[in-house]
């Protein structure tokens, strides 16, 4: 009995202990933060870093293996601003989001973080411990038009908190030797969604390891659903979902002809979406522009044997303005309790500014400044097939986001990804698919 | 009567060497296709139909997993983790584990089910605290803090606790009267009648060292930190996953789990314990 | 100090409480180096997080009491009750089929047999392959319209390849398929940890039976059976707790490119992940692992009793 309570004793004080030790841990980082000089007044000092102190800024990201333009974008600014260094830290793709919040939860040291998708971002801004950005932005005059409408849509509590220096778009690549084979003309930079359907009909043939799908869709929610918001009528955080009816009637029933890959095959077989292109297996495609970059290296490296291909603008609903498109934006937020601020905030200035997009475009990979010269850039790389509606096909009209910014976007992503898996694989009819998800996220939306 | 029985007897082994034929045959399957897939493009993985042998093998791959990433190091690092965290997890465990079984103290039976319960806890549920604890003492991007976070586990006090279970008590006692202590006990008894035990033990954690993922990827995010199970997945990028070099790159990191395992195999020994009542 | 007076008052006799004491502190210190170690790095975030379960918390902001509030909701949310039941569906499949064919294979690996090292080796195998290969491979054999597996079962029955079960992509057949995987993936290591168990079995005992005439199936009931109780109970005991926690084999075997699960694959750990960082619900994350916390101290509650009868 005594010794229970001894125990027990030790216990406790062992356990308040490590209490204290993580609340100063965590308090210790409040303070820095409180008695840190507000940055207005040295704004400047960054600017014409070339001249100061050593500084050495930690930047959070994801493959640092794969990606191409992260050590140019390190080097060319490190050419302007030889005192600051800057080093990297991969937390990996596949739970980046997570990581990343628990990583600045634990009070992590990162200056400079790279923010992968908008629930995470949502879920950052909530967690505080983004720096909002307006102020710096009017101080150095940075114009929001030249991101061509996202920056507005990350607003949050009428703050900025990240800004853009990546954004890509859906098109549709295509196979012109599949093209040339069926006698079929190419796919134009204005289709509707019912012209794609008949294309893809008629593009299917042959079966068994011949076979050639018409279309292909990945295994993705925004790769089927998200045709439906095209027409900017609804959202998907609206909580009404009817209005995805058709679409997801179009696909199925493409599914059920073989027009496409069933979903259940490609989701269980780990089917990537660039392997069946590369293998001639499919004609047209609907993807994400990082695919671009990707596709001209595997045609050089004899991997792709899709080595004629092209792309074209995405398909739109009746009466929709043709360059209406899915968008997906990859951002920079500076760390609340960055130590650095005043540099990091330069860094994220030069990254997502027009000097960091041309370092971006000239990997192939589109940045989030897409003026002319950008286009031109991107369209000249070696590779890029060369006919004029591939390269028309990087100008947009209108983005839409796949995931638009609310507050609960992480928990209704989630929902979303369900019930849509749910429609898919068939283990709902969709009717009861859709009515799932308004159920469940209207009580997400109510609570 | 007695030929009847040798029949029946020589028909069960012919049994049981198919049923183990069949068995070790689904058993391989996988592994024969993860080693051809080693030698393929990635896009040449998952196509039907399946193709056992590659027409063009790509032995490049097993070179390219070395240059892509730094795997060399990975590996060096997974070993030091797995070591010392297997040397330390034995320690303490079968020291623990003496005194849950064969020793009388107060609170025993609460201290042990509690113990086994909280290995029921998700790390998951746990991770978040655990990690802003960590990093207020410091340990945040440092070999210690896996080390310390593995080393001392319920899972292996609660093993051996079970194994001791079938050592009879009167060994002890027995020794107990030649004047022996609860640690000479303990070292010069226990361990060397539960070799088996510690055979799992240590093959069990070094395992689960070497394979964790989720631990070192929270805690280790320099690169020069980092473990092969990161490495493994550092071929799955944002759009795309190269299986070939997954494939190659798992081929190798399962060999150096084989040699311990197979090296500790001869320690599968019938009758270490009750030899020891005898001696 | 205060202690030890106590304990003298109590026992009178000092030689008695020097013994006493002395027991205890060698008991102890046996304990110590692992405990201490499991209490500082693992017990008190453990605690810290279940004390999670009654506060509101996203992981960064200031807390915020609620009370028993967490766990009300749990019992009207229908997404936790799914992966509630589906846990439970997983382990009642996965126990006993594992239990059976580990002991199975580690009484067979356990004769003096020809390729035996081999064999346990190529046994072992699965488990320590990476998970994210191995399910990989696993979802490609077993791929509804192409894979090997539906084809040789069209060529045996003859029945239509769209009319077999479409594994892990039905919805009626997932929680079989995962069953089966986990089986085939884990059965080694418990085969190992018989193995171990079957060492421990005096040979005498069977000798002494044999003399009494009893048979090979007598042997096995009334002699390895009763030796392999302690190991038993931990096979069982763990087995049930890795299947309660089970999460890593059904994201790589189900979730596909969204990371995500569906209703009939949805498990208590994915909850509980996707609650604390998807949903930033760290303290309704919490309740739900308290939930799993007492479901698993009651089954050990229950055959810890079993273990002592069983064992005498």
């Amino acid at each position: 009995m005594r010794m229970r309570k001894w125990l027990g004793i030790t216990l406790a004080a062992v356990l308040s202990l490590s209490m204290l030790a993580g609340c100063s841990g965590n308090s210790g980082g409040k303070n820095a933060n409180a008695t840190e000089p507000p940055a207005s007044s040295n704004s400047e000092n960054a600017s014409n870093g070339s001249s100061g102190a050593p500084v050495t800024l930690k930047w959070a990201l994801w493959d640092w293996e794969a990606t191409a333009y992260y050590q140019p974008l390190i080097d060319a600014y490190k050419a302007k601003n030889p005192n600051v260094t800057i080093e990297y830290v991969d937390l990996g793709s596949t739970d980046y989001m997570t990581m990343l919040s628990t990583q600045l939860s634990g009070g992590a040291d990162l200056d400079i973080l790279t923010v992968k998708d908008i629930p995470g971002y949502a879920n950052l801004v909530k967690q505080n411990h983004l720096e909002p950005l307006k102020k710096y932005m009017s101080e150095q005059s940075i114009d929001v038009s030249q991101y061509g409408g996202t920056v507005e849509q990350i607003q949050m509590n009428d703050e900025v908190y990240a800004l853009p220096f990546r954004s890509d778009f859906w098109v549709i690549y295509y196979n012109k030797d599949l093209f040339d084979k069926a006698g079929v003309p190419y796919p134009t930079n204005d289709m509707t969604l019912e012209q794609y359907d008949e294309l893809a009909r008629k593009m299917t043939s042959g079966s068994g390891s011949d076979k050639v799908y018409g279309a292909h869709y990945h295994t993705w929610r925004s790769a089927v659903q998200l045709f439906g918001i095209l027409d900017g009528q609804h959202t998907v955080v609206d909580g009404e979902y009817d209005f995805l009816k058709p679409t997801y009637e179009r696909i199925l029933k493409q599914q059920e002809d073989g027009i496409v890959m069933d979903y259940a095959t490609l989701k269980t077989s780990s089917t990537h979406y660039s392997g069946v292109f590369y293998n001639n297996s499919v004609a047209m495609m609907n993807m994400g522009s990082w695919f671009i970059a990707t596709q001209i290296e595997k045609v050089k490296s004899g991997e792709s044997q899709a080595t004629n291909w092209g792309i074209v603008k995405y398909p739109h609903p009746e009466g929709v303005e043709p360059g209406t498109t899915l968008g997906t934006i990859t951002s920079l937020a500076v760390n609340k309790k960055s130590a650095n601020k005043e540099a990091a905030l330069d860094f994220l200035k030069f990254v997502t500014g027009e000097e960091g997009a041309a370092v971006i475009a000239a990997t192939g990979t589109i940045p989030a400044i897409k003026n002319a010269e950008v286009v031109n850039s991107i369209a000249s790389v070696d590779g890029f097939p060369a006919d004029e509606a591939s390269k028309e096909a990087l100008t947009t009209v209108k983005t839409y986001l796949e995931m638009p910014l609310h507050e609960k976007s992480a928990d209704i992503e989630v929902i979303l990804n369900e019930a849509h898996d749910n429609i898919m694989t068939k283990n709902a009819t969709i009717d009861k698919g859709l009515s799932d998800m308004k159920t469940r996220v209207q009580l997400i939306l109510n609570n | 009567m007695v030929g009847a029985n040798k029949g029946i007897q020589i028909a069960a082994k012919a049994f049981a060497y198919i049923v183990l034929i069949i068995v070790v045959l689904c058993m391989l399957v996988p592994y024969l296709w993860m080693l051809s897939s080693s030698l393929k493009l990635n896009k040449d993985v998952f196509t039907f139909p399946m193709q056992w042998i590659p027409e063009l093998p790509r032995w490049s791959n097993y070179q390219e997993i070395w240059t892509r990433i730094p795997l060399g190091t990975f590996i060096y690092n997974t070993a030091k983790l797995s070591i010392i965290v297997t040397a330390l997890q034995i320690l303490t465990s079968s020291f623990a584990a003496y005194a849950f079984s064969k020793l009388n103290f107060t609170g025993k039976k609460t201290l042990f089910l509690g113990y086994i319960a909280t290995i029921a806890i998700p790390w998951q549920a746990y991770m978040v605290p655990q990690f802003i604890m960590m990093r207020s003492m410091g340990l945040n991007n440092t070999h210690l803090a896996i080390i310390l976070l593995q080393a001392f586990s319920a899972f292996g006090v609660f093993l051996m606790r079970q194994f001791y279970q079938s050592i009879p008590d009167e060994l002890c006692e027995a020794a107990r009267i030649d004047g022996l202590s609860e640690y000479g006990i303990w070292a010069r008894i226990m361990l060397p009648l539960s070799k088996p035990a510690l055979s799992t033990l240590t093959i069990f954690t070094f395992v689960s060292t070497w394979n964790d993922f989720l631990g070192p990827m929270i805690y280790l995010t320099k690169t020069e930190l980092k473990t092969i199970q990161i490495g493994l997945r550092m071929f799955i990028s944002q759009y795309s996953a190269e299986y070939g070099l997954i494939m190659a790159a798992s081929v190798v990191s399962i060999i150096p789990v084989l040699v311990v395992f197979l090296g500790l195999q001869k320690y599968f020994v019938q009758g270490v314990a009750s030899s020891g009542i005898k001696g | 100090m205060q202690n030890e007076t106590v304990i003298r008052n109590n026992t009178g006799t000092k030689s008695g409480l020097t013994k006493r004491l002395k027991d205890h502190l060698v008991a102890y210190s046996f304990i110590a180096p692992n405990f201490i170690g499991f209490a500082v790095f693992t017990l008190v975030p453990m605690v810290f997080a279940l004390i999670l379960a009654f506060v509101k918390w996203d992981g960064a902001n200031p807390m915020e009491y609620v009370g028993m509030s967490n766990f009300i909701r749990l019992w009207k949310d229908p997404t936790f009750l799914r992966a509630l039941w589906n846990t439970i569906i997983y382990t009642v499949g996965v126990v006993p089929l594992t239990m059976v064919c580990a002991l199975g294979l580690a009484i067979l690996l356990n004769q003096k047999i020809f390729g035996r090292n081999f064999m346990r080796t190529v046994f072992f195998f699965p488990y320590v392959a990476s998970l994210v290969a191995v399910a990989a491979v696993w979802n490609f054999i077993f791929s509804p319209t192409m894979g090997p597996v539906n084809n040789i079962l069209h060529a045996l029955t003859g029945i239509p390849i769209e009319e077999l079960p479409r594994w892990a992509a039905d919805k009626d057949w997932a929680m079989f398929t995962v069953v089966l995987f986990t089986v085939w993936k884990n059965m080694g290591y418990y085969m190992v940890i018989y193995l171990a168990g079957l060492q421990g079995v005096n040979p005498e005992l069977y000798e002494a039976a044999e003399l009494d005439g009893a048979n090979a199936w007598q042997r096995f009931r009334n002699v390895t059976i009763p030796q392999l109780a302690p190991t038993t109970f931990f096979v069982l005991m763990i087995l049930i707790i890795n299947s309660f926690k089970v999460y890593d084999i059904f994201i790589n075997l189900f979730a596909g490119a969204d990371n995500q699960l569906n209703d009939s694959t949805r498990v208590l750990v994915y909850q509980i992940y996707n609650t604390a960082f998807r949903s930033l619900d760290y303290g309704y994350a919490s309740a739900m692992a308290i939930v799993l916390f007492l479901l698993v101290l009651g089954i050990t509650l229950v055959q810890f009793q079993g273990e002592k009868k069983y064992g005498q």
